[in-house]
């Protein structure tokens, strides 16, 4: 059974405030309680796959000149640098 | 003129001179300027749809060449860019991104002389199954503005159910197409992985989704892939479809076909309404000649939670960089440090969304990841091996689309299980990457019903003539609008 504890830490950890936290730990909790139905599989023999690409089938990995309409849409920024609050 | 039109009935109108480009546009302004402060399905318009229907008419006029759309008007899902045009993904966090590209489904269908009507609702961040959950309001059912419409793609279904454009563009991670489609009974696809290009999709969760069309008709949908689908540059993950024509020989039939009917999502908790319906589809799809044989699939009760693990992994990465810093609203960081500005930035996020980030940080990691992450992608390898091992009995495997008809509004949204398990019958062609298309099957108690056909890797052309098939057994009535 997972803690209100454990959430609210992960909710910190992913820089999140939680307001009504007592709502959204209990959705939470329900959502993960449910989850426990992968308890119920065996799954000793799978592996996990994944598709994979030659690298020949990617694309060129060649300089392209920066959009400057992206620059322009962020609200702090000097010259080529994005301007983020102080860190502690 | 009549807005029920199909894109193809559309296009011969046009071509005939029945009526113009900007006859029909107008119309559908119109039309949507009547209805949608009652729909809700759209959270943006295109104000200058009227002035590229005169472009079009123009050409036509010159006898200059014009692209295959001939100007039918299109919705699109808020959540696929389109240069200058805001992008809100139904959040409170993106209520003022212009998007700086278009995307690359979008720029195919303008490049062909669609017409874009403008950007349709969701649930924020394509996270929910209702647009309960859109931060700007929920979008109606339009056979019954008490009934939720379905989601994520809510808007775009009732969009087109209401007559409000031709068609639309939706995405679909775990149904967001197929659902909404069921429960406004239009048609929609989810095509194989890789088929469509993302490029210009917010991302969700990249390893599953995949934009998808929503039409009247499944010959509107053929149309629609022969514009969108096939190889992008911009998106390495997309395949060459060696450019199909999708329309080809649909009217072939599904004679001697083989057809298996998914027992884990025909038998439990099916409503009694879908429930008869379901079994008159498989008499149906006899009647057309297949040979019908139910097939069970051991690993489907555990898809909801593997797909829910792996989505919510993906969220919780992917909704990183609404840290207002690289994208979010107008938030001042002087007098901030880092870390309280960036959770005052998401206290915009809606409460789905939250959540879900909180899953997505919660479920792969140290210490948890092997109960749940790990397992979610082992669970997705079992079911691609079962799948592929039905495929190599079965043309198509069928079920109904959702388990459910539509239901009210706020009916089930304080369960989030039951939200959940709403995806019962979707997520599976998500996890595996097969194509799967709803098509409106019935109404029953003035409220659709649609059923789904999900295909083998890349046969889309032969699953569209599935559905076709299935929809020429259909009359179904007209939206009460």
């Amino acid at each position: 059974m997972v803690s209100e504890e454990e959430i609210i830490k992960v909710a910190k950890l992913m820089k999140i405030d939680l307001v009504d936290h007592v709502e959204h730990v209990n959705r939470i909790k329900k959502m993960l309680e449910y989850f426990d139905i992968l308890d119920q599989i065996d799954l000793s023999s799978e592996d996990i796959t994944s598709q994979e690409k030659m690298l020949s089938e990617l694309r060129k990995d060649e300089f392209i000149p920066n959009n400057k309409k992206l620059i322009k849409s962020l609200k702090n920024f000097r010259e080529h640098y994005v301007r983020a609050p102080k860190m502690n | 003129m009549n807005l029920k039109t199909s894109i193809l009935d559309y296009i011969d109108d046009v071509k005939s001179g029945s009526y113009t480009v900007e006859e029909f546009i107008s119309a559908t302004i119109q039309r949507i300027k009547n209805i949608d402060g009652d729909i809700h399905a759209y959270l943006s318009l295109n104000d200058s749809a009227i002035a590229d229907a005169r472009i079009i008419d123009k050409k036509i006029a010159a006898g200059e060449q014009v692209g295959t759309c001939y100007g039918f008007p299109i919705s699109i899902k808020d959540n696929i860019c389109i240069t200058g045009t805001k992008t809100t993904c139904a959040s409170k966090i993106l209520e003022n991104f212009v998007a700086p590209y278009t995307a690359t489904v979008v720029n195919r269908l303008q490049n062909e002389d669609a017409v874009i009507t403008g950007k349709t609702n969701l649930d924020e961040f394509a996270m929910g199954l209702t647009t309960e959950f859109s931060a700007y309001g929920p979008t109606k059912n339009p056979w019954n503005l008490k009934y939720v419409p379905g989601g994520s793609s809510g808007g775009s279904a009732a969009s087109v159910a209401a007559d409000e454009c031709l068609a639309s563009l939706g995405s679909d991670t775990g149904g967001s197409v197929r659902n909404p489609a069921s429960f406004c009974s239009v048609v929609g696809l989810k095509p194989t992985y890789g088929l469509i290009s993302r490029y210009g999709l917010i991302s969700y969760a990249n390893s599953i989704e995949q934009i998808g069309p929503m039409t009247k008709t499944v010959k509107d949908c053929g149309f629609l892939l022969n514009i969108i689908a096939g190889q992008d540059s911009n998106d390495d993950t997309t395949i060459d479809n060696k450019q199909s024509d999708y329309l080809k020989n649909i009217e072939d039939g599904i004679d001697e076909k083989r057809v298996g009917i998914i027992k884990e999502m025909t038998t439990d908790g099916l409503s009694p309404e879908v429930s008869a319906a379901t079994k008159d589809a498989i008499q149906d799809f006899e009647k057309l000649g297949a040979n019908c044989e139910e097939i069970s699939l051991p690993t489907i009760p555990y898809t909801v939670a593997a797909y829910y693990t792996i989505t919510s992994t993906e969220a919780g990465s992917n909704l990183a960089r609404y840290d207002n810093i690289r994208y979010g609203y107008d938030l001042d960081s002087e007098g901030y440090e880092y870390n309280s500005y960036i959770s005052k930035a998401r206290a915009q996020f809606g409460p789905e969304v939250t959540r879900r980030i909180i899953l997505g940080g919660f479920v792969p990691s140290a210490g948890h990841a092997g109960k749940y992450f790990l397992k979610a992608l082992k669970v997705k390898s079992k079911l691609i091996s079962e799948v592929n091992n039905a495929f190599e009995k079965f043309d198509f495997l069928i079920s109904p689309t959702a388990p459910v008809q539509p239901f009210q509004f706020g009916e089930k949204i304080d369960d989030p299980v039951t939200l959940m398990l709403l995806d019962y019958n979707t997520v599976t062609a998500n996890l595996t990457g097969k194509p799967a298309i709803s098509v409106p099957y019935r109404i029953v108690g003035g409220l659709p019903i649609g059923m789904q056909i999900m295909g083998n890797n890349m046969n889309e052309r032969s699953l569209l003539q599935a559905a076709y098939a299935l929809e020429t057994k259909t009359e179904l009535p007209e939206v009460p609008l």
